[in-house]
């Protein structure tokens, strides 16, 4: 790999000096006497102000599926509450507010408080569920970082011959919760300089889904989820006139507190002894990093510099666990990785107006990964079961330049037309099957606007790809050496863009993007070979009037992959091609018939198809069409019985089903070599009665206008 | 903030108005005018902002109102009317904001894809509501897919991020103002952006896969996907586009290896993830196949 590497200093002294050049060389401009400028009449705000919501949300039918992100994972009654609110004060100081959902996983909220101009302090809180299956059985008992098999277990050479099995399921749930705390303060020390901090804790549990194997007999295994992050960042920023400048350190510290995961052998083992296999999971690691950012507006032609630099390491130092769960496997030497990858990112763009009807611009960004780990022999074992061979560990590094830029030239108020590119330059660590990439795309555009608010704007491009020569012999041994990984495969794409706006009254908008591409990979001997993408969306909205406002959308998506193989090299090559589409379809409608009422009714039909056909000789064998479909409907009716008390009643109904060949009809003991989880698709019929009383306690008021 | 004050002539003609929001707010004065005053461009003692000390109140973002007021009224003439019937160019409407927020919010703004595209800041914006939309973390993505129409669709898979349930916003990921990075993420790379929220991926791990550390989204789809965890293809179709060694990584996969045929843990359940779990790295000692 040829090293390229900018000093980071000297290219962010030099930004911060030209930064201050030109912002001296502004120097001040008259300003507008404005003593007199009273705002008597502005209607500032003072006082407190809270508004609360409470009820309760009555569900059925709701499972996992509908729960994964929502939290209302399944049927019974929730408490709905909610929170907003204001302090302010005539001297500046404030305090705001604003909590939801309290009574769902999924809750969050923040609270912040300062003084106008001063300071502020933000502290918040998100709480996110996913919840991922509750289909799922396993013999498996215990919990955390060791899982074992029941006593009266009895091991066999397939999971049909498993005796015990059917008598030893125990449901599980799948699925687990990230929280976020983050306290935010910025400290404005004068009216060019800030001084901000930020530290956000993030904490991640419950289990997930993982897999072990000895050699070719599997296990899907509940996986056990229990991560903190903790990051910190903190910086101080200037803005003058013509110029600004940002410097941050930020760093973050992972931290898993199970470094594996013990799992009994439920088949005969393969060799004596082999009676536990032992997963490691993510290790502790650390990022660390200090940027710079700025930019400076030119006093010609408009032009305005910007500029990045960021220098970071990552490093990794968990301790090794032992080559296997055999009895007298020992730890490799080193003890532990010692990981320690150099991250940079300088990126300098300018953009300028040389003349009133035309724009330009550019960027030049690189990015550096350099891995500095000593790659270290080992002599493994293979799936706790028996020595492997010795190994040396691959590391991986890549110097990537990007230029881009483009140019758009006003040819007259109803025409627009632009040109612009990109190249892409990679290299690549030595050991990698190909030392360098470059990716060259360019396009053109043009936009007409017939009339003022209608406006289409087409763009066509093309790019190629090209790699240096492949080098088989850094593939593990037992790789094809025709195959070309793709993301480092020589590629030619061809692509198009049409949007469409239209503003055709102020009650009346619609919009169209349209986007055509294909990728064509046919000078890999075997891999990846195409790969097409159409995707249409339209949205039509009209509001006649400030009481009544409805939309429609529509979209389609049709994605294709065609690939190709060989099972042996003494046979044909054999084809997969796979093609999924999307729709969506959604018209809703918001409409207050008096003061008191208002009405909002949403619909939603999505469904999705995915047709996966296999050839070989000729003769093409299709999989079972996988396919989901959402259904959706939602009615809001709020009614305000004075101006402080509102009730909030809603109603949703959502039906979801999905069929996948790789999970339908698949029990634990299906696969011969598989002891699953019996995981199946989602479905779910779910209707949600929601109602909430809402309650303003408005003490705001505005600031009587004054008199002189 | 300087723009407040800055690049004006002294208020000796019809420039500016004679009692700046006062004189506005005599004619101008309802709901839609004054929802300003429940945001933060209408502090008092902010003096950053337009109705701090010395701002220029409403002719800090609409332009000197001096000639308008004079004219009793009419044709907003030398001032800036924001939205797409505007009279005002894009960079007419944008340099109003850009005046103030060039600096910090939007330093790489000039240089976006979105300035690129004559994408006005009201396009996304809306100033006088006390709650902007797109701030918002639940109805920021209406929005965006105003525009990212494809986007909306994603969010409709059967795989997606949780931006349509409220709890991730198109920001998490993206910085609308522009940034150095590609697709104007808000890290430095893809991968610096997946692994902010994503740790665990992030290593460097003993034995290590190449298109994890070069770029997630070789293998996922962030912003949708009819295949489990966001994966572009399912396995084993899509290992099957880097790895064909002998054996079964280039195994032809039928429709025999399903249930009611010769049920294949090559194809069914995880895959290829039935034993190679660790995809995104291993700590192992022994992982170098990514089993352990």
């Amino acid at each position: 790999m040829k090293k390229r590497s900018w000093p980071h200093h000297a290219s962010l002294a030099f930004g911060l000096a030209v930064a201050l050049a030109v912002e001296a060389a502004a120097g001040d401009t008259p300003s507008t006497d404005t003593s007199g400028w009273k705002c008597m009449q502005c209607p500032f705000l003072q006082g407190s102000d809270t508004e609360t919501e409470v009820g309760a949300l009555a569900a059925s039918g709701a499972n996992a599926s509908y729960g994964r992100y929502t939290g209302i994972d399944h049927s019974g009654t929730y408490v709905d509450a909610a929170a907003s609110g204001q302090l302010r004060s005539d001297d500046g100081s404030y305090a705001n507010y604003d909590v939801e959902r309290l009574g769902l996983s999924s809750r969050d909220g923040y609270v912040e408080g300062g003084r106008e101009g001063r300071y502020d302090l933000r502290l918040s809180y998100d709480g996110q569920p996913t919840r991922l299956y509750d289909t799922a059985v396993t013999p498996f008992q215990g919990s955390g970082a060791t899982l074992t098999l029941p006593p009266s277990w009895v091991a066999a050479g397939s999971t049909g011959a498993m005796t015990q099995l059917k008598a030893s399921l125990a449901p599980v749930d799948l699925g687990y919760d990230r929280r976020t705390v983050a306290l935010l303060g910025r400290f404005f020390a004068s009216p060019d300089w800030t001084i901000f901090g930020e530290f956000r804790r993030q904490e991640k549990d419950g289990t997930g889904i993982t897999s072990g194997s000895f050699l070719t007999q599997a296990v899907q295994l509940p996986e056990p989820i229990d991560y903190v992050t903790d990051s910190f960042e903190a910086g101080a920023a200037w803005s003058g006139r013509r110029a600004s400048f940002r410097l941050t350190y930020s760093g973050s510290w992972f931290e898993d507190n199970s470094d594996s995961l013990t799992f009994a052998n439920p088949y005969l083992p393969i060799v004596p002894g082999s009676t536990q296999g032992r997963l490691s999971l993510p290790p502790n690691n650390t990022l660390q990093q200090l940027a710079g950012a700025g930019n400076v507006q030119l006093p010609w032609l408009a032009t305005t510099l910007s500029y990045t630099a960021s220098l970071g390491t990552l490093k990794q130092n968990a301790a090794f666990l032992p080559f296997s769960t055999l009895p007298g496997s020992t730890v490799p030497a080193s003890g532990s990785l010692d990981g320690d990858v150099h991250l940079s990112h300088y990126a300098l763009g300018i953009a300028s107006r040389p003349l009133p009807n035309l724009n330009v611009r550019g960027n030049a960004t690189y990015d550096g990964r350099d891995d500095q780990t000593t790659p270290i022999a080992v002599a493994y074992t293979v799936t706790d079961t028996f020595p492997g061979g010795t190994a040396i560990t691959p590391r991986y590094g890549e110097d990537r330049v990007r230029l881009d830029g483009g140019a758009d030239y006003a040819l007259a108020r109803w025409a627009r037309i632009g040109v612009g590119g990109t190249f892409d330059d990679n290299h690549y660590s030595p050991g990698q099957v190909v030392t360098n990439t470059q990716d060259t795309e360019s396009w053109g555009r043009g936009t007409i606007t017939p009339i003022a608010p209608l406006s289409f704007t087409l763009k066509f491009g093309n790019g190629l790809r090209k790699a240096s020569s492949f080098d088989a012999a850094a593939l593990p041994p037992a790789e094809n050496p025709l195959i070309r990984d793709f993301n480092y495969a020589p590629r030619d794409r061809v692509f198009s863009t049409l949007t469409g706006s239209w503003v055709a009254t102020s009650a009346l908008t619609w919009t169209l993007e349209s986007f055509l591409a294909k990728d064509d990979y046919r000078s890999s001997p075997l891999g990846l070979q195409s790969s097409h993408e159409q995707r249409t969306s339209t949205m039509l909205t009209w509001t006649p009037r400030e009481t009544l406002s409805a939309y429609i959308d529509a979209g389609y998506q049709r994605l294709f992959m065609l690939q190709n193989g060989y099972a042996g090299f003494d046979t044909a090559p054999w084809l997969v091609a796979d093609t999924e589409r999307f729709w969506n379809m959604s018209i809703g409608a918001q409409w207050v018939p008096q003061a008191r009422w208002t009405l909002k009714l949403d619909y939603l039909l999505a469904p999705s198809y995915d047709d996966t056909d296999s050839t070989l000789g000729g003769l093409q064998q299709g999989f079972p069409q996988n396919w989901t479909k959402l259904d959706s409907a939602r009615l809001e009716v709020t009614y305000r019985w004075t101006a402080a008390l509102q009730i909030h009643l809603r109603y949703a109904h959502e039906e979801y089903n999905s069929r996948d060949w790789s999970l339908d009809g698949v029990g634990p003991s299906t696969v011969p070599n598989l002891l699953g989880l019996g995981l199946q698709p989602y479905h779910d019929n779910v209707n949600l009665f929601g109602l909430t009383v809402r309650y303003d306690f408005d003490t705001v008021h505005v600031r009587a206008p004054k008199s002189e | 903030m300087h723009a407040f004050a800055a690049d004006a002539p002294p208020n000796t003609g019809p420039a500016y108005s004679p009692q700046g929001a006062d004189t506005c707010l005599g004619c101008h004065n309802n709901a839609t005018v004054t929802g300003l005053f429940r945001t933060k461009h209408a502090r008092p003692n902010d003096p950053r902002g337009p109705f701090g000390h010395g701002g220029l109140q409403c002719e800090a973002c609409h332009g000197p109102g001096g000639a308008h007021v004079k004219a009793g009224g009419g044709p907003p003439a030398g001032m800036v009317v924001f939205g797409p019937k505007s009279p005002a160019t894009v960079a007419q409407q944008n340099a109003n904001c850009l005046g103030c927020h060039q600096s910090n919010a939007a330093h790489d703004w000039a240089s976006s894809a979105h300035a690129a595209s004559n994408v006005t800041c009201v396009s996304c914006h809306t100033l006088h509501v006390a709650k902007d939309p797109v701030l918002s973390t639940v109805t920021q993505i209406e929005v965006c897919t105003t525009c990212h129409q494809a986007q909306h669709t994603d969010l409709f898979k059967p795989s997606h991020h949780p931006l349509r349930e409220g709890k991730m916003a198109c920001t998490s990921c993206h910085s609308p103002h522009g940034s150095t990075a590609p697709a104007q993420l808000v890290k430095n790379t893809v991968n610096e952006t997946c692994t902010s929220c994503h740790a665990e991926y992030r290593g460097p791990f003993l034995w290590e896969h190449q298109p994890v550390t070069e770029d997630c989204s070789n293998c996922h789809e962030p912003h949708g996907s009819a295949q489990p965890a966001l994966l572009k293809m399912r396995t084993p179709f899509l290992c099957q586009t880097c790895h064909e060694g002998a054996g079964h990584p280039s195994i032809f996969n039928t429709p025999q290896g399903l249930p009611g045929g010769a049920p294949s843990a090559y194809l069914l359940a995880g895959g290829c993830i039935n034993c190679h779990s660790q995809v995104h790295g291993s700590n192992h000692p022994s992982g170098r196949a990514l089993m352990r």
